[in-house]
């Protein structure tokens, strides 16, 4: 069902380059941020994005239809366009000075990616709404349907990951680890639909993984407790390891930013990686298309058979990916919760062994 | 490489959505949703709970039931055979104070027998004696009917008077 579309945006594009197909273009600008929305079986026409940009002379907003196709638009005297192929600013839109000379300005434009961040989140605020108001009107009545399914999954979180790791403290941190859960979650299953409202690979995008990383490196860090920081400072190892070269605590310093940069980049890798395949395998019938009739036929009955295959194991990634990106959070967090040498190794021990499996999956 | 360097302006707005995201459900959204999770198990636990203590209960009762008719049946036996012992006593009295009563309407008839016999007697010694007194008269005025016969007699009655003094 999602193959043929994929199938045929990725044709319409290999036709613009006069039947020279580049597949690492290809495969980039659909991995790639945009200033409007692809429509299927349509090249041509883009859903309009608002475009937003502070300039040299202040701030200039516009739809994103204006400098479609290389167009340059003047709004207000300032002339923009998306800079071309061999531009340092190579698809970002840039202020074409008096000159010639090309400028970039602060670019906060409601691209694709922000649009579908939006529209996850809208989701995402529509279901606990409605996970909410069940509650107001039925009392203590088991929700069904829809409800029921978010509610189930509110549980499996809430209890599977944050109580067992967190114990009293789950209260305090199961809003933010449960709001990540369920964006990365919408995020990637929107990312999984070809057409609008999908499509965007937005948790595939280093700055998305990076801002949900960085929320997880304050929550850890900001509400961690004073054993937490004498752990990384003055940690219980023998006196040489931490004076007078701090070695150890170094080495603990380090650890604080590396977890969070882990965070991002796993999340960002497998998302990456799921849609890289699926629109590889897409993009091999038309590198074989050059062999003539049979092996194309051939190619795209094997490669559209495998695409499903390979979107359907998205599903799954995708799941998996939103439960380890929030159990991971909630076990940094967890770190950053450490009280006293008693409660550590009661807390420790049943959390070291619910990570292993899954750091050695991955 | 677009994608290994970070966009301002999606780093941009993902900072300030999820921000707002995260502010309005920490303040209206997920309290709510855990809450009501924690109070509907809560709920159920007390459900079960209250379910077990009343299995417990109605077995509890069942015993109870059972020993109550045991005990009963066995009050019952009890006051079956003190009524029968009440009755057998009944009976004995009432056996007991018939033959009193018996003894001593029979004791009353003998006396009043007794008494009847003595004044038969009584009477009949008082006819049989006017009897032997007329006997003796005809017997005496036979005898007397001469001189020397009474003067006889007067002469025996007298000796034997001054005998007797």
């Amino acid at each position: 069902m999602v193959s043929p579309v994929v199938m045929h945006a990725s044709s319409s594009e290999s036709h613009e380059e006069a039947g020279k197909i580049d597949p690492k273009e290809i495969i980039f600008e659909h991995l790639g941020d945009g200033y409007g929305w692809e429509v299927p079986f349509n090249h041509h026409v883009r859903i309009p994005l608002p475009v937003i940009l502070i300039g040299k002379d202040g701030f200039h907003c516009f739809l994103s239809s204006r400098i479609d196709h290389g167009q340059e638009y003047n709004d207000g005297g300032a002339i923009f366009k998306i800079a071309g192929k061999d531009s340092k600013y190579k698809g970002k839109i840039v202020q074409v000075m008096e000159d010639g000379s090309e400028y970039k300005p602060w670019d906060i434009s409601i691209t694709k990616n922000v649009c579908a961040l939006f529209i996850a989140i809208l989701l995402l605020l529509w279901s606990v709404w409605d996970v909410a108001r069940w509650y107001k009107r039925n009392g203590n009545k088991a929700p069904r349907k829809i409800t029921g399914a978010i509610e189930a999954l509110i549980a499996f979180i809430y209890d599977g990951v944050i109580k067992p790791t967190l114990g009293d403290r789950s209260r305090k941190f199961a809003p933010f680890l449960l709001t990540v859960f369920f964006l990365i979650l919408y995020l990637n299953l929107l990312g999984l639909l070809v057409i609008f409202p999908g499509g965007a690979n937005v948790t595939g995008n280093i700055a998305v993984t990076l801002v949900l990383s960085i929320f997880t490196f304050l929550a850890t860090n900001l509400f961690g407790t004073k054993h937490y920081w004498k752990e990384i400072f003055w940690p219980d190892v023998p006196l040489w390891l931490k004076f007078p070269i701090p070695i150890m605590p170094l080495i603990e310093l380090f650890g604080v930013f590396t977890k969070p940069a882990a965070l991002t980049v796993r999340l960002f890798a497998n998302m990456l990686g799921g849609h890289m395949i699926v629109i590889v395998l897409t993009l091999l019938i038309f590198i074989f298309a050059v062999m003539g009739p049979a092996v194309t036929g051939g190619a795209s009955v094997v490669s559209v058979l495998f695409s499903v295959f390979m979107i359907l194991i998205d599903v799954l990634v995708s799941f998996i990916q939103a439960y380890v990106f929030t159990m991971l959070s909630t076990l940094f967090i967890s770190f950053g919760q450490e009280r006293g040498h008693d409660e550590h190794h009661k807390a420790d021990e049943p959390q070291s062994a619910s990570t292993s499996p899954a750091l050695t999956n991955k | 490489m677009e994608l290994f360097t970070p966009d301002f302006g999606l780093i941009f707005w993902m900072f300030v959505s999820v921000a707002i995201l995260l502010f309005i459900l920490y303040k209206w959204g997920w309290p709510v949703i855990l809450k009501s999770i924690e109070n509907r198990a809560d709920l159920i636990d007390k459900g079960v709970e209250y379910a077990q203590n009343a299995k417990e209960q109605l077995m509890h009762a069942q015993e109870q039931s059972d020993k109550y008719l045991a005990e009963a049946r066995r009050q019952q036996a009890e006051m079956l055979r003190e009524a029968d012992k009440m009755k057998n006593q009944i009976i004995e009295d009432a056996r007991s104070a018939a033959q009193k009563e018996a003894q001593k309407v029979m004791d009353a008839a003998k006396l009043a027998i007794e008494q009847e016999r003595k004044e038969a007697q009584l009477q009949f010694r008082n006819e049989v004696s006017s009897f032997a007194l007329d006997i003796a008269a005809k017997v005496v005025r036979d005898q007397l009917r001469d001189e020397e016969a009474q003067t006889k007699l007067v002469g025996t009655l007298l000796d034997e008077m001054e005998k007797q003094n």
